[in-house]
């Protein structure tokens, strides 16, 4: 027998208790490490769907940037647009390898909101290369075409082939390619000529945005600026798109560290106090210890020991509660922020077990420094005494 | 030769603004082996003096010398070395561990003094205080008796030189206590120099040397009534 195993079975000595303080680690724990997880998981999917785009940077109206980010990412109606003329001084600037003209509509059906995305059919694969379609992609000269992403198939039940009323006329257009699940926001798009968007809403020459690839990716900043000087426009690299996301997360997330910290006050004061009475309830005994041979710092470690073990089982059993609930309480975060990705947010990362555990054994440090320390203290004699009075 | 040595012991207490006088001016000397039972009325400072001798709480004034090393003014770390090693301690309420087997409540002090329980010693032990057949029970599968006899075990598993008994017997019936007292006397026999506070006269009258204290101060030091000199 050790000091370790003298703890452990002093902790078994007082089982509800144990538990019941095991219980609030479990919980702050548990909370933490979903949220850490998501958290890292809702940026991990937002960066692959930043990546997942064939371009680095867009060129805008000039307008609110964050409707501008929104709108990219998350289709939208915005009112100003841009034309051809802009669209041939883009393309005429110097590093940019490769521009193309988007317009986006939002038309509402059975009170869904749809998105419409017009693409230059020449360049679908330049701007979506990580796309993989089942039929075919439309050719610049096809109208009344489309291509619809996964999900949005799935929900009206359409397959290559089909055709879908569209548009104010309700014109038929013909399904010719269904996307691959892509894990973005393009499962729920329609996509369609550029010329036929135009036409069919009656946008002749106006584009939402251009996309645009530059040739030397360190020269992002530079070609923004140049890009500027053309009047009306505005350019939002793709980083500052997902960097006015997390923006729009961070109040959300701020609620979130504040539902952490105030979970972990809970778990922490509940793990003094409940130390302490067991110190208090002890204090003869641990007279007795030291008549025996124990010295103050034996007993402060073998509260701090018990401390441990209490905050470090209770973490990996937090972890592992994490795991369990992590569907549930991804629904209740998605519908708590303002944009989710489509994937998973939850990811499963050992560098967040790791500070899960860490933590769990820091606040175990911090909860039973005080008592060990009161502990330790104790005049032996004074312990035994309090006993018989 | 003495193992304990005091000179002019005092200690007072402070209790709040109030201060108690424990112990007023007490010195004796112990010889090696020596059986002395301390004796006199409840707050005549009979605790106030063990803890002092047993290093568990310092004198207010005076010298204390154990097992030839001066204890007086050293550090709280010396003093817990001379617990580990020197002095064993037995309580009346027994302190034993719930949940802790006989051997492992007789093993516990080894856990501090950073040794291994070597079971062949605390399998001697249990052999000496006679409970080789309970080694694997808890406290609360034993009697007063037994328990008080892991506790005496508890004490001697360091093979201290002075063994201090604050009335081992006070929660014991008069079979237990003499069961314990024939045990403490045989361990005397074999070197061990014992300091037992009792309220027995009895069991006192059967001891060495009786001291007895009232209001803090030695009343009479004397070998026991009807034993030649
Ligand atoms: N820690 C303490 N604080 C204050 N007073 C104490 C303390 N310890 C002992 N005393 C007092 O010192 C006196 C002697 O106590 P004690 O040695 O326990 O007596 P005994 O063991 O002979 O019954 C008593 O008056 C007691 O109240
Ligand atoms: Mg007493």
């Amino acid at each position: 027998m050790n000091l370790l195993s003298f703890a452990v079975k002093n902790l078994k000595r007082r089982k509800s208790r144990t538990l019941l303080t095991m219980a609030g680690v479990v919980i702050a724990v548990a909370v933490l490490f979903s949220l850490l997880s998501i958290s890292s998981g809702y940026e991990q999917q937002l960066t692959r769907e930043m990546d997942s785009l064939g371009f680095h940077l867009l060129a805008v109206p000039k307008g609110c940037p964050y409707e501008a980010a929104s709108l990219i990412i998350h289709g939208g109606v915005f009112p100003k647009y841009l034309s051809g003329e802009d669209l041939a001084r883009v393309k005429a600037m110097e590093g940019v390898d490769f521009a193309s003209p988007l317009l986006l509509h939002q038309i509402v059906k059975n009170s869904t909101p749809h998105i419409i995305y017009g693409i230059d059919p020449n360049d679908i694969t330049g701007l979506k290369p990580s796309w993989k379609v089942s039929g075919r992609y439309f050719e610049s000269w096809e109208t009344r075409v489309m291509v619809v992403g996964k999900i949005l198939a799935e929900r009206e039940d359409l397959g290559v082939g089909s055709v879908l009323p569209f548009g104010p006329d309700q014109e038929s257009f013909t399904i010719v390619g269904v996307l691959e699940r892509t894990g973005g926001e393009d499962d729920n798009f329609h996509f369609i000529p550029l010329s036929e968007a135009q036409r069919v809403f009656g946008k002749e020459n106006r584009i939402t945005a251009i996309a645009v690839r530059v040739h030397d990716i360190r020269r992002i900043a530079e070609i923004s600026r140049d890009l500027e000087t053309i009047p009306d426009v505005q350019v939002i690299t793709m980083a500052q798109v997902a960097g006015t996301i997390m923006n729009l997360v961070g109040s959300a997330r701020t609620l979130l560290y504040t539902v952490i910290v105030i979970a972990i006050c809970i778990s922490g004061g509940g793990i003094i106090n409940s130390l302490l009475m067991s110190v208090n309830e002890r204090t003869r005994e641990f007279g007795m210890l030291k008549a025996i041979g124990a010295s103050g710092l034996d007993i402060g470690f073998l509260v701090l020991y018990e401390t441990l073990i209490i905050t470090t089982l209770g973490g990996i059993l937090g972890i592992v509660v994490a795991v369990i609930v992590s569907g549930f309480i991804e629904g209740f975060v998605r519908n708590a922020i303002p944009y989710a990705p489509s994937g998973s947010l939850f990811s499963f990362e050992p560098a967040l077990v790791l500070i899960a555990l860490v933590f769990s054994i820091v606040l175990g440090l911090i909860c039973g420094i005080y008592p060990a320390i009161r502990s330790g203290r104790l005049s032996p004699m004074e312990t035994i005494r309090e006993g018989f009075l | 030769m003495s193992v304990i040595e005091a000179t002019e012991i005092t200690k007072v207490y402070k209790r709040g603004r109030e201060e108690v006088h424990a112990i007023r001016g007490v010195s004796l000397s112990i010889d090696s082996s020596e059986f002395v039972a301390i004796v006199g009325p409840s707050g005549a400072g009979k605790t106030a003096l063990m803890n002092i001798i047993g290093c568990l709480d310092t004198p207010t004034n005076g010298t204390l010398t154990i097992d030839g090393i001066r204890v007086t003014g050293r550090t709280e770390r010396e003093l817990v070395r001379m617990r580990r090693g020197t002095i064993g301690f037995v309580f009346q309420q027994f302190f034993l561990i719930p949940t802790l087997t006989a051997r492992e409540n007789i093993g516990l002090p080894l856990i501090f003094n950073r040794r291994k329980a070597d079971d062949w010693k605390i399998d001697d032990i249990l052999d000496q205080v006679g409970l080789s057949d309970r080694a694997s029970h808890y406290p609360h599968e034993l009697s007063g008796g037994e328990m008080q006899r892991v506790a005496i075990g508890r004490a001697l598993v360091t093979r201290p030189k002075i063994l201090l008994a604050d009335e081992p017997t006070g929660n014991l019936d008069t079979g237990n206590s003499d069961l314990i007292f024939h045990l403490l006397q045989g361990l005397n026999r074999e070197g061990l120099t014992i300091l037992m506070v009792t309220h027995n006269p009895g069991l006192a009258r059967r001891a060495g040397r009786v001291v007895s204290l009232k209001d803090g101060l030695i009343e009479h030091d004397m070998p026991p009534p009807g034993c030649p000199i």
